[in-house]
């Protein structure tokens, strides 16, 4: 036998009616001049109302909806924090829906301060990265003022840079730059990776673990570079 | 101003209990009133340490559980004035303890004036040592000088940075101090322990002091007598030595390299 029912979550785009008045006689009288620019548009279309003013008439809300069936409106719920109003909701049959999540709009807002002008400039870390943390510089570089000890892990989309030793794990270029670069101050790793070619601390020689030196990727091979300050 | 102090190494076997122990008492001789709670819940040693494992009635479970008063679960040290210890319990596990209850134990203790609360932490990165680091102002790392002692030491510094109320809060961090013991510079010289500088390097925490290893600490230990009490003993010197540092006196660091032995020694094979 097929199912008889199934409850499934679906986004739907609903009219939303902001009101920005405590006074039901304006209120429906604003509402009577907009139905009558498109009266063939409202007919039957499903409304949420959204108070933007604290409504005192507790009946407010009820002559509301019922001036909505005349109007050949179809209210379907409330959305508001008010608690008072969310009462008279429930007296009016409507559902109540939480209220609009601010952040996607601060969140754009926030992306355009930033503006395509502006660098992103390097994560810094003061001092030393120690055992068992993660540090991840997600679309930029990553400088540590101290070492990287063993067991830590650091991790850049661009450059890395440290200015202490390295003894743990280091990626850079994660998100596939193969010119992104590695510098240190001294190095003997756990393991050096730029943008997925990796070496480990035994396959690096000697001689890279003295001094400075600069990794880069040639070839799909890592290349070791302690000449660089001369 | 109370100071919270936690007593942490990440490693077990360290030389934590010793250290808190040693300190907790030479802080109380200096005249400070020092609160020294033991966190090793389940693994209790601390009252075994400080010989009053047979006056435990309450224990540190029981007061975050509000079994028992704070006032009945602190023993009183029989040796020195202004010590006192809250003891763990041997039949619960960690699970027993709240972030919440253990904040209360704190807060009373700052209430009733005590200057020090010492907080010896359990071994590991788990939820006891959390808790017991989580109130701390100041932390004391016990770390042996070799390499999976100090690799564990740098583990618990990430978290002490991380995980505690002041890194929560983004208040001032947690001052932190190192502590090493079992040292033995003879050892150090023929490579088989790394050197005071190595551990230092690594960890960047500024040196308290170094205990040197020693038959008088596990004698002391299981005599129930904090070390810092065997007077004359060098592990007792080097604990004084901790204390008045960490009170803030400046002292020149010793027991970091071995001791000639004098021509007399030497001829008398000693």
């Amino acid at each position: 036998m097929s199912k008889i029912i199934d409850l499934k979550g679906s986004i739907l785009s609903l009219t939303v009616l902001h009101i920005h008045s405590e006074d039901i006689e304006q209120t429906k009288q604003a509402l009577a001049a907009k139905v009558e620019q498109a009266p063939d548009f409202f007919v039957g279309v499903p409304v949420v109302i959204e108070p933007h003013v604290e409504l005192k008439d507790p009946t407010f809300l009820a002559l509301l909806v019922e001036y909505f069936y005349q109007l050949q409106l179809i209210p379907v719920g409330i959305r508001t924090q008010d608690k008072a109003i969310q009462e008279q909701a429930a007296y009016a049959g409507l559902a109540v829906f939480p209220a609009e999540k601010k952040k996607k709009a601060k969140e754009k807002a926030e992306r355009k301060v930033e503006g395509p002008g502006e660098p992103t400039t390097a994560m810094t870390v003061n001092g030393s990265v120690r055992s068992g943390q993660q540090i991840y510089a997600k679309q930029r570089d990553l400088i540590v003022m101290g070492s990287v000890n063993p067991g830590a892990e650091i991790v850049a989309d661009g450059h890395v840079h440290v200015f202490g030793k390295i003894m743990g794990k280091v990626f850079a270029g994660s998100a596939g730059m193969t010119e992104a670069k590695i510098f240190a101050k001294e190095l003997n790793p756990e393991l050096v990776c730029i943008a997925g070619m990796y070496q480990l601390s035994e396959d690096i020689e000697p001689q890279y673990k003295q001094g400075f030196v600069e990794i880069s990727l040639k070839d799909d091979k890592l290349v070791f570079n302690t000449e660089i300050l001369n | 101003m109370s100071r919270v102090i936690v007593i942490t190494s990440g490693k077990g076997g360290v030389g934590k209990t010793t250290t808190s122990a040693s300190i907790s008492a030479g802080l109380a001789m200096k005249g400070y009133k020092v609160a020294v709670i033991d966190f090793d819940v389940g693994l209790r040693n601390l009252d075994l340490i400080m010989g009053c494992e047979r006056r435990v009635v309450y224990d540190f479970v029981n007061v975050v559980q509000g079994e028992a008063t704070l006032k009945q679960a602190l023993i009183k040290d029989k040796r020195i004035d202004n010590l006192y210890i809250l003891a763990a319990s041997q039949t619960r596990d960690k699970d027993a303890l709240t972030k919440k209850g253990v904040g209360n134990v704190i807060e009373d203790l700052k209430a009733d004036g005590f200057d020090f609360i010492i907080c010896d932490s359990p071994a590991g990165i788990e939820k006891g040592a959390q808790l017991a680091l989580y109130y701390a102002d100041e932390a004391i790392v016990v770390t042996n000088p070799e390499v999976s002692s100090v690799r564990d030491s740098d583990r618990i510094l990430g978290i002490l940075q991380a995980k505690s109320q002041r890194a929560e809060n983004g208040d001032e961090p947690i001052v932190e101090h190192l502590v090493l013991t079992r040292y033995n510079p003879e050892r150090v010289e023929t490579g088989e322990m790394l050197a005071a500088d190595d551990v230092i390097d690594l960890l960047r925490v500024k040196l308290l002091g170094v205990v040197p290893e020693s038959q008088q600490v596990l004698n002391a230990s299981n005599s129930g007598t904090p070390v810092i009490l065997e007077s004359g003993s060098d592990a007792a010197q080097a604990y004084m030595d901790i204390v008045d540092r960490f009170l803030g006196e400046e002292k020149e660091h010793r027991f970091l390299s071995s001791e000639k032995k004098g021509l007399f020694q030497k001829l008398f094979g000693r």
